[in-house]
């Protein structure tokens, strides 16, 4: 048998195939055909309406898919209940960042990491992780959610999804409502989780943040995939164009 | 005497202290209020009361009793809440499903058992204590005791453990609770079963001071909620200390109105539903 008979496929972190979903008896989205390769991060841009966050949501199982094919690294998750596709398969960031409130910084990672519970280890070393890249975290980790700003309870949601060490991470527009400054610091963030090998699909409405962020990029109007392409590929017509489906 | 109204006093309120825990902590977790519970109690009373008179050994009919009642909470859960919510998330209409099933289990048990009140066994209530002076059944000390454990138990669980944090943000945000890998109907189940449990805990505590009845549960129902009320329908520890508290005024009514009752009337309880 040769090597390269024996050198096993690996399944890109997300691969949707004539996706079909929405709410009731209207379909929101239409014929989505979309992949993120593993370690790569995607751009999903597109304006209000278009459907992003429904396709989030689709993926998570949160939208039930009325036709397609949603797999995430390899696995086939259409079937599967959100929490189950949420025990190391996908990990959100949603709109909003939903933090519980209730809790403190230090309960709120401890609850992304539901799934390793019984693994103290891993979860220490997960938890070690996101301190590392966001260290204002840890300074703030007994303090009750609700007491830090937009931009530090942001970090918390994504050291939330990191504590669940997932395949893939989709992050819905974390961008909005937070000052110039505090979205640098998400920038580079999620530039640290690519370097680190991540798998992440990013929902923005601020092209120049995908494009700083992310390999490649879709965007979505009316529910339907209407351009993509590697973001270094991205000119100045591109850009135009993206503006222009933006909005 | 006061003491003697305070032991009485903290043996009711445990009870009702009891029915306002098993009202918090379905809310708790699912932001429902199940008002059924107090028929939940009737179930344990009165399946209780039946096999011990069909000749089970009391431990038996005391297991039967719980189960039954811990069951007919998840079923309760299964059949009228969780159809409701699954329609609408953010709709009442879990209010109107609970009433009803309460009416249903009452009107049952009354078709099965008849609408007269029978016995119910004794239990531990025939051995007393005297401390300080003052009288209390055995029946009654255990009251307290579950009571203390359950509300420690419980506290420590909300407080220490992921597990009770979880029940928080299940409360707080069913979604993303689910986003974070948690199974929401399961914790909706479990919360519902132990609602069940502390009503069927808090009949088998209250059934030998009173009879076995199929319409015990509203008074005992209503209790419960009261404190609930009074200590607050999202700390489940206060709801529990002000069924304490609100039991030690008709504790000291019913003493005060024993002591002018005619000779030989039944006058050994403190219980005020009695």
């Amino acid at each position: 048998m040769s090597a390269e008979s024996t050198t096993p496929v690996i399944a890109p972190a997300l691969r949707l195939e004539g996706l079909y979903a929405g709410y009731g008896r209207f379909d929101v989205l239409h014929d989505i055909a979309l992949h993120v390769e593993r370690g790569e991060a995607v751009a999903l841009l597109g304006p209000n309406g278009a459907g992003k966050t429904t396709l989030l949501r689709a993926i998570m199982g949160m939208v039930k898919q009325r036709r397609g094919v949603i797999e995430v690294a390899g696995t086939d998750v259409s079937r599967l209940p959100t929490h189950r596709i949420a025990r190391g398969l996908v990990g959100i960031v949603p709109e909003g960042r939903r933090l519980f409130l209730g809790q403190s910084v230090e309960d709120n990672l401890r609850l992304g990491g539901l799934h390793l519970r019984h693994d103290h280890a891993r979860t220490a070393q997960l938890l070690r992780s996101v301190f590392d890249l966001f260290p204002v975290v840890e300074r703030y980790r007994a303090r009750p959610a609700t007491a830090l700003s937009g931009g530090e309870q942001q970090m918390v949601a994504i050291g939330r999804m990191m504590m669940s060490d997932p395949e893939l991470m989709l992050l819905d527009e974390p961008s909005l409502g937070l000052a110039p400054l505090a979205i640098q610091s998400m920038a580079d963030a999620l530039l640290a989780l690519r370097e680190r090998g991540r798998s992440i699909l990013l929902v923005e409405q601020r092209v120049d943040l995908a494009l700083q962020v992310c390999d490649r990029i879709y965007v979505l109007s009316g529910g339907r995939i209407v351009e993509q392409g590697a973001a270094d590929d991205i000119d100045g017509r591109g850009r135009a164009l993206i503006d222009a489906y933006l909005g | 005497m006061l003491l003697q109204v305070l032991l009485s006093g903290l043996a009711i309120g445990a009870v009702y202290g009891l029915m306002a825990m098993a009202f918090a902590i379905v809310f708790y977790v699912t932001r429902v209020i199940n008002f059924a519970t107090g028929q939940l109690l009737m179930v344990s009373i009165m399946i209780t009361a039946a096999l011990s008179r069909a000749g089970l050994p009391d431990i038996v009919s005391v297991v039967v009793g719980v189960l039954a009642s811990t069951v007919a909470g998840v079923l309760i859960y299964l059949l009228a809440v969780r159809p409701v919510l699954r329609f609408d998330r953010f709709s009442f209409a879990w209010l109107v499903s609970t009433l009803g099933v309460a009416i249903v289990l009452q009107s049952l048990a009354a078709i099965i058992w008849g609408p007269t009140s029978r016995g119910f066994p004794a239990l531990l209530n025939r051995d007393n204590l005297h401390i300080g002076g003052a009288g209390i059944s055995v029946q009654e000390l255990l009251t307290i005791i579950v009571a203390i454990v359950v509300l420690v138990g419980f506290e420590l669980v909300r407080r220490r453990t992921l597990f009770g944090k979880l029940g928080q943000a299940i409360s707080a945000d069913p979604e993303m609770a689910s986003a974070i890998g948690a199974r929401v109907t399961g914790f909706a189940i479990a919360a519902f079963a132990i609602g069940g449990l502390l009503a069927g805990v808090a009949g088998i505590l209250v059934g030998p001071i009173t009879f076995s009845n199929p319409y015990l549960g509203d008074t005992y129902g209503i209790f419960g909620f009261i404190a609930l009320m009074i200590g607050g329908i999202e700390r489940p520890a206060a709801a529990m200390g002000a069924g304490s508290c609100s039991a030690s005024c008709p504790s000291v009514r019913t003493r005060s109105s024993a002591r002018r009752r005619p000779t030989g009337s039944r006058s050994s309880s403190s219980w005020p539903c009695c």
